[in-house]
């Protein structure tokens, strides 16, 4: 692990607070129901990143410990591409 | 830094053998919540009926749940952070905050599970509710098991003996911070897209 200076982790958490209740909130505003699942999916992906960059200190780690948080997810999505196709081929 | 005099010889790989452990762990805990989590994202789309299944949670205690276990990712964080300074009294501060949190997160998650039963709403009754108590279920004892390790933590820190042990603090730290994770996508996969 490299020196590095701690984060200001104490902004993190407040940007964290603003973006959950911030996707609480744009539930209650009428808009298309896809156009709101996208919003709310694309603030948790946002907070999952922080969370890990920040207070994982993934920011700060070798390429080895990227990879090892980056290669399950990959296959993740190759397991959700393979199965859909079940679902919109067969309504 | 002081974590590399604990390897007895040059190690192979560039990092501390404890945090390389720690992350294959977490590796396997990505694909095990991933698999749910897709499963359930393909069911999901499949049924579109469970949307109103899904409009029986209640929006409001998920979020003060949210904010709980997001302040509790804070709180254990600085406890990391005052390990970095040797400050072994706010260790034991910031260690205890964390437990009563996560505590918290899962006396409410117990409370939610039995107004979902009291109504009715079990595993049989519907394919979500299958994946709702697995789901939360299966991160409620991920919780419950960070609080037991944090609790190990805390105690040896009251007892002034962390020092030799301190850098598992950013060990259960890097799982706690996951668990956390882990919720943020299942908030708004259960509550979040029933509108």
């Amino acid at each position: 692990m490299e020196a590095h200076a701690h984060p200001n982790y104490v902004a993190i958490w407040v940007w964290l607070l603003i973006l959950a209740l911030f996707s609480v909130m744009i539930t209650a505003v009428p808009m298309p129901h896809p156009l709101m699942v996208t919003v709310v999916f694309v603030v948790a992906a946002v907070k999952a990143i922080l969370v890990a960059l920040y207070y994982m200190h993934l920011r700060f780690e070798q390429l080895l410990i990227y990879s090892l948080a980056l290669a399950p997810l990959i296959c993740l999505a190759v397991l959700l591409l393979v199965l859909l196709p079940d679902i919109v081929y067969h309504p | 830094m002081q974590r590399e005099a604990t390897h007895a010889v040059a190690p192979a790989v560039p990092v501390p053998a404890a945090k390389l452990g720690m992350w294959w762990f977490l590796a396997s805990e990505i694909v095990t919540f991933g698999g749910i989590i897709v499963a359930y994202l393909v069911f999901r789309l499949a049924h579109p009926q469970w949307l109103e299944e899904a409009a029986h949670l209640s929006v409001p205690i998920a979020t003060f749940n949210t904010l709980v276990l997001l302040t509790s990712s804070l709180t254990m964080v600085l406890a990391f952070a005052a390990v970095d300074r040797g400050d072994e009294r706010r260790v034991a501060t910031w260690l205890a905050l964390t437990v009563a949190l996560g505590l918290v997160f899962v006396l409410v998650k117990a409370y939610e599970w039995r107004h979902e039963i009291a109504a009715g709403r079990v595993p049989g009754e519907s394919g979500f509710w299958g994946f709702y108590y697995g789901m939360t279920g299966l991160h409620a004892l991920h919780v419950l098991g960070g609080v037991v390790v944090n609790a190990c933590l805390l105690i040896a820190a009251l007892r002034r003996r962390l020092e030799p042990i301190a850098h598992r603090v950013e060990m259960a730290g890097l799982y706690w911070h996951f668990v956390d994770i882990v919720w943020i996508f299942l908030f708004p996969l259960l509550y979040l897209s029933t509108h």
